[in-house]
């Protein structure tokens, strides 16, 4: 079964195209991404399965006609990977936002469509160019069923206490005021690859796992369902992020428009691009960049990364309070799984509730599956790259597999 | 091994459809004024190509420096990232030839005034959308941003010429969402409706006006300042607390005599006299204050002193100065 996973930004489309023959036995045969959609400058870079890239340079105005490049990039006889378009047995999409209507993934009808055209107040920035993606494959391909997959959908199982915001209750009536979640595939994704290399049930398992990439959250796991997450009604709450403050006095907002005299458009700037580890640090959002600076004795970058470290930590206790314990604590995203200061950083001092590192493989450790914990350690603690890709390709699959058996 | 190869996309097109240009990739914006840098910011801010042509390199530098310093406050105020400046910043190309704009599918005509006179010189944006026919393409459209009736003259110097449109940006409130868009005598309505586009996509509204002297914002304005500095010679109330009254009282952005200063005596005297001409009424007529202040080359922020007085910035360090001594 041959399946395209598109991720449609609002200038950019990624892509991968995945053979399967089951769940656990995949590969990706052709993967790249669009780039400046709309814009000058436009272009495509493609990625054979020998591992070849191409560049495609032209104009290309819409959604619509970049994924129109990339079918006929891989259907072309130079650089293809099908003979025919009917090759793709199904398309599956990233859907940011599905609100409280989609607790799992989707086939996408028309009933759907207009539940997410309804849900672009939620999401103004991401879900129009995933639903500009469904339309186009509607278009281009029109007999080919589509799934959405929702960053939101895994957290749909917090409980209320944990998803109500203390404001008036007819603000969440009103505008669907409330904790909804991100990450959800990934946190989904590397919760469950966790209980698999263990051998353990994820039904029955007290899971924190640490999504740090540039954008970043926890997810508190458990008995195989997201009881709560770090992220709030946007990405902006939480841990601190690249250039996202995280967890803020909302009175600090107020104060703040007041003094610098900004407005709404400014304020949200303020704190989605020039805070969080950039705007402490006044560095850069790059984690590498940051540690190489505090190695050479920049205080600012120092006490970032303190404050960044710290602010995981506070986290894990939470989450470990709010699920009466915890067996598995899993790193991932970029920083995740490449950073071993911050793993070491935010484990220090947490024996006390089981977490104990094997310093030297958390040393030695760099974007693979491995448990980083000493043979001691009560809590497993993992290292466990993410894909998101691969979930979205494994629930288009079993989506369309129950439809057509149906 | 990984090999990087660059290739033409188009022969990869799936379905053979007829090639559809991107509208609004590339604009030219032709002149260095305040106007002049506002729309190339504006339209840069929204991912367009802009190319700003300028009578000679030195006033280039400086509207290319203004917009960077019009970005800087942005920065400061949170609003922008050096890294979204730098992208805004390398979108604007500067040139010195008419002809840079053989590329663009839209261009506005926004030379700045003369200094002295407080006149745009027809000739010269004549001779401006002359050139710019001759080299962009025919769908191209050609616009003047205006708020005197220009556009059916000078749409009249060309070859095509439905192919024209007016615009009014707000200089005084270039953040304003709003843009004046007038219909010429022969701007077609398939030409207007792409200028529409344009304007939705740089985030304004249309404000879709008729072919008249002053449109909606000079003509009501110039009456309302007009009204203000004769309160102000009757000695009704100081100068600073009649913009304080319109603006905190009926929630203008900035008071008459702050907007006035803004824009540029000289400008508005111009507009006056003309709204005078065009309808013959006295309520157009400059007030004498506004003409004494124009004599004495206190023409507002760019001359350091106008209604108010300004420091380099452009912050006001004078306020009630004119007030009960007006010499």
């Amino acid at each position: 079964m041959k399946i395209l996973v598109l991720n449609c930004g609002s200038s950019s489309i990624k892509y991968q195209l995945f053979s399967m023959t089951d769940a656990s036995d995949w590969n990706v045969i052709a993967k790249g991404g669009v780039e400046k959609v709309g814009l000058k400058g436009s272009f495509l870079k493609h990625q054979k399965e020998n591992g070849d890239k191409i560049t495609f340079e032209g104009e290309i105005i819409d959604h619509k006609t970049g994924i129109d490049y990339i079918l006929g990039v891989m259907l072309s006889e130079k650089h293809g990977c099908i003979k025919d378009l009917s090759e793709i047995d199904a398309v599956g999409h990233r859907v940011v936002h599905g609100g409280e209507t989609f607790s799992s993934s989707v086939f996408i009808n028309n009933e759907v469509i207009d539940k997410l055209e309804e849900m672009v107040s939620l999401a103004p920035l991401h879900n129009p160019p995933n639903l500009k993606g469904i339309y186009a494959i509607q278009q281009l391909m029109p007999d080919v069923p589509q799934v959405g997959v929702f960053d939101t959908a895994f957290h749909q199982s917090m409980p209320d206490y944990a998803y109500m915001y203390a404001i008036p209750y007819s603000l969440y009536k009103k505008y669907g005021i409330r904790r909804y979640g991100f990450h959800g595939t990934s946190h989904r994704f590397v919760s469950k690859r966790a209980c698999d290399i263990l051998g353990v049930n994820y039904n029955t398992q007290k899971i924190i796992s640490c999504h740090l990439g540039n954008g970043a959250s926890v997810a508190a796991i458990k008995d195989g369902n997201s009881v709560d997450t770090s992220m709030g009604f946007t990405p902006l709450e939480g841990l601190i992020m690249g250039t996202r403050s995280g967890d803020l006095d909302p009175g600090v907002i107020t104060y703040l428009m007041d003094k610098e005299m900004i407005g709404t458009r400014s304020a949200s700037v303020l704190l989605n691009k020039h805070s969080g580890m950039l705007g402490v640090t006044g560095i850069s959002s790059d984690s590498r960049e940051i540690y190489e600076a505090a190695e050479s004795g920049h205080e600012l970058s120092q006490l970032g990364i303190r404050m960044y470290d710290y602010r995981i930590k506070k986290y894990i206790g939470s989450y470990a309070a709010a699920m009466g314990g915890v067996d598995i604590l899993i790193f991932t995203g970029g920083i995740g799984e490449n950073e071993k200061r911050t793993r070491a950083g935010v484990c220090r001092d947490l024996e006390f509730l089981g977490i104990e590192l094997d310093q030297e493989v958390n040393d030695k450790t760099r974007g693979e599956e491995i448990v980083i914990s000493s043979p001691n350690s009560k809590v497993k603690v993992m290292v466990v790259p993410t894909n998101e890709e691969l979930v979205i390709a494994q629930d288009t699959k079993t989506i369309v597999e129950e439809l057509s058996n149906k | 091994m990984a090999d990087l190869r660059t290739e033409p996309i188009e022969p990869y097109a799936l379905s053979n459809k007829v090639k559809v240009k991107t509208l609004f990739s590339r604009i030219g914006v032709i002149g260095c004024g305040l106007e002049a840098q506002g729309i190339a910011r504006i339209a840069s801010w929204y991912g367009m190509e802009v190319v700003l042509v300028a009578r000679d390199q030195e006033k280039l530098d400086m509207a290319l420096d203004g917009i960077s310093k019009e970005l800087n406050k942005r920065i400061q105020s949170w609003g922008l990232t050096p890294s979204e400046k730098r992208a805004i910043m390398g979108r604007i190309k500067g040139s010195l030839e008419c002809t840079a704009v053989v590329d663009c599918d839209f261009v506005i005509e926004a030379i700045p005034a003369n200094k002295d006179t407080g006149h745009r010189d027809l000739n010269e944006r004549k001779r401006i959308f002359r050139d710019v026919e001759k080299v962009v393409s025919d769908e191209a459209i050609i616009a003047t941003n205006a708020t005197t009736i220009v556009i059916t003259e000078l749409a009249s110097e060309l070859k095509k010429r439905d192919r024209t449109v007016s615009l009014h940006f707000f200089v005084s409130s270039p953040e304003a969402k709003i843009i004046e868009v007038v219909k010429g005598l022969y701007t077609s309505d398939k030409v207007y409706e792409r200028v529409c586009k344009f304007v939705e996509l740089i985030n304004r509204d249309v404000i879709p006006v008729m072919e008249s002297a002053g449109i909606v914002s000079m003509r009501l304005y110039v009456a309302l300042l007009n009204e203000a500095c004769y309160t102000l010679m009757e000695g009704v109330a100081t100068m600073s607390d009649i913009d304080k009254t319109m603006e905190i009282g009926l929630g203008m952005r900035f008071g008459p005599f702050k907007s006035a200063d803004f824009i540029g005596l000289e400008k508005i005297v111009i507009w006056m006299e003309n709204l005078y001409e065009e309808f013959g009424q006295q309520k157009y007529k400059p007030a004498p204050l506004m003409k004494r202040l124009v004599r004495a080359k206190r023409l507002g922020v760019h001359t350091k002193a106008g209604f108010y007085k300004y420091d380099d910035e452009g912050n006001i360090i004078a306020e009630d100065f004119l007030s009960g001594k007006i010499e």
